[in-house]
């Protein structure tokens, strides 16, 4: 009998330690979404770089919060020491009113470690620098122009920040974190979100790459509805090659006007750039390749698993989750009308030239959305070859969404 | 009422700003562009003219040559000059851009007899 009830008292602790006795019915539809997301990024390959680690995060924190829990100290005096068969030597001690008590520190789960990369704002601009090992400047050199349709597109940030704020249900900060998520730009979105309104992480950075994934769903419908057919028609000519000097002398003049001009920006752009003259210098290959390829990759599993596991059941499932999500998706179509609208300002201004679909590209989601404007192009016109146009506008969103980043960080104090 | 109006700032604040920055990269990167341009015509027009001048100077100086050892070849009565001149420029062709001289043309004779070169030929055949 006794063996029976002390049989029966551990599996009553195992229950009562195991996660059916202390996750919550939140915890449990967040895994539900973090399968959902997993299909979308396994099975439908919507930016399953981001999407899969991000999912696997979420799953893993709803089902074991301990992997995100905090470094605590305990205070215990030695009685408690020994009770929990505790070496009371090898701890410092801390006396308070006459009683010494024995500093029991118990560490943080992984994931909190490998948040403070997300936290102080490392992983970000690393993931810049091998965006920039892979970027080629080259179509915005030969066609600078390029840069007002990447500017133009972030309008749309602008606007959703004030329509955030107007709802009156967040502050200035949470609204310009959600507003940057129209920069489509992942790293960005994660970067001001961290300095301005880091409780809301993990719904705008899912928000933020779930609506990248979507970019082939959300941007053609918006721009077949701007443009008319012979707009869409518009055949743009060669672009002029570009010189190695020229692409190397890129990313070192736009770090110095944008540092000097933009300070906040510095650390986005800076490694941007600082990527981009690794490829284009040709002298630096071992560091280019690593930096586009491991670095890249072990920063993008932090990254992801981290941010993913920010989206706890609790923080996650409220209605203002649900406000960002609908305002994103706003910012981001708002971002893509724009870009389209002064592409069509170009096409008049260089009397049919321009083919108003590159403004689109304008978002940063690179190289997709610049496969959209393609795409899109090439229904009305099979011979029409819009990508190496439309790269130009992408980079420039790349940069001008940094731009964008740096103005929030500098007027908007966090709360 | 005051977050609606700092937003409104911030709007406006955010167009100037970020469109500047990006027509100010508009301006600089088509000026270095054109500067680079320029030099880089102005660099190979040089080059293209130097080589040109070259070429011209080689040519004639295999001419000169040419002729020169032409008539001696046709004292001898063994190479007649356009020979010379069609070797020379040959090796123009394959020296062309690389400063070259050609020193003699100089007709080449069998080192073996007929008789030997059959020997060696028969000795050396393969199975």
């Amino acid at each position: 009998m006794e063996i029976l009830n002390q049989l029966g008292q551990i599996f009553l602790h195992l229950i009562q330690e195991s996660g059916f006795g202390k996750l919550s019915w939140e915890n449990y539809v967040m895994v539900g979404i973090s399968f959902v997301l997993m299909y979308l990024a396994i099975k439908k390959q919507f930016e399953p770089l981001l999407l899969l680690p991000i999912a696997f995060g979420m799953c893993l924190v709803n089902l074991f919060p301990g992997i995100m829990g905090l470094p605590t100290t305990e205070m215990l005096t030695e009685a408690e020491m020994l009770a929990r068969n505790l070496d009371p030597s090898t701890y410092t001690t801390t006396v308070y009113d006459g009683v010494t008590y024995y500093n029991h520190i118990e560490y943080g789960g992984l994931f909190y470690y490998l948040y403070q990369g997300v936290k102080l704002g490392i992983y970000p601009p690393l993931i810049f620098l091998g965006i920039g090992c892979m970027t080629d400047f080259g179509p915005l050199i030969a066609n600078p122009k390029s840069f007002i349709l990447g500017a133009a597109a972030q309008i749309g940030i602008f606007l959703t920040f004030i329509i955030a704020t107007a709802l009156g249900i967040f502050t200035p900060a949470e609204a310009a974190s959600i507003a940057i998520i129209g920069g489509a730009d992942g790293p960005t979105a994660i970067f001001v979100t961290t300095k301005l309104a880091p409780q809301l992480l993990g719904p705008i950075a899912v928000a933020a790459y779930s609506y990248m994934a979507l970019v082939p769903i959300i941007q053609p419908p918006i721009m077949r509805a701007l443009t008319t057919k012979k707009e869409r028609s518009v055949v743009m000519g060669q672009l002029r090659p570009v010189s190695k000097l020229e692409r190397v002398l890129f990313p070192i003049i736009v770090v110095v006007l944008v540092a000097l001009l933009l300070p906040d920006a510095a650390p986005l752009v800076g490694m941007l750039m600082l990527g981009n003259l690794f490829k284009e210098s040709g002298v630096v290959d071992r560091i280019n390749k690593t930096a586009q390829n491991e670095l890249m990759n072990i920063i993008t599993i932090f990254l992801g698993v981290t941010v993913g596991a920010t989206a706890t059941g609790k923080v996650f499932l409220t209605v203002q989750t649900a406000g960002i999500i609908a305002l994103g998706l706003f910012a981001f179509c708002l971002a893509t009308a724009c870009g389209v609208l002064f592409g069509k300002l170009m096409y008049i201004f260089t009397k049919g030239k321009v083919n108003p679909l590159i403004g689109s590209a304008g978002v940063s989601a690179v190289p997709m959305a610049a496969r959209i404007s393609q795409k899109v192009g090439q229904e009305e016109n099979p011979g029409n070859f819009l990508l190496m146009h439309a790269m130009g506008p992408n980079v420039a969103g790349v940069i001008g969404s940094a731009v964008a980043a740096g103005v929030l960080l500098s007027v908007i104090s966090p709360g | 009422m005051q977050n609606m109006m700092q937003a409104f700032i911030l709007l406006l604040a955010g167009f100037l700003v970020v469109f500047s920055v990006l027509i100010l990269l508009i301006v600089v990167v088509t000026l270095y562009s054109k500067i680079i341009r320029a030099a880089q015509n102005a660099g190979e027009k040089k080059k293209a003219k130097k080589q040109n001048e070259d070429k011209q100077e080689s040519a004639e100086n295999n001419k000169v040559r040419a002729v020169t050892r032409a008539e001696i070849e046709d004292d001898d009565g063994e190479i007649p000059g356009e020979i010379v001149a069609v070797i020379a420029a040959a090796v123009d062709a394959v020296y062309g851009e690389k400063s070259h001289k050609i020193k003699s043309v100089r007709k080449s004779r069998p080192a073996r007899s007929a008789w030997a070169r059959a020997g060696v030929l028969q000795n050396t055949r393969p199975f």
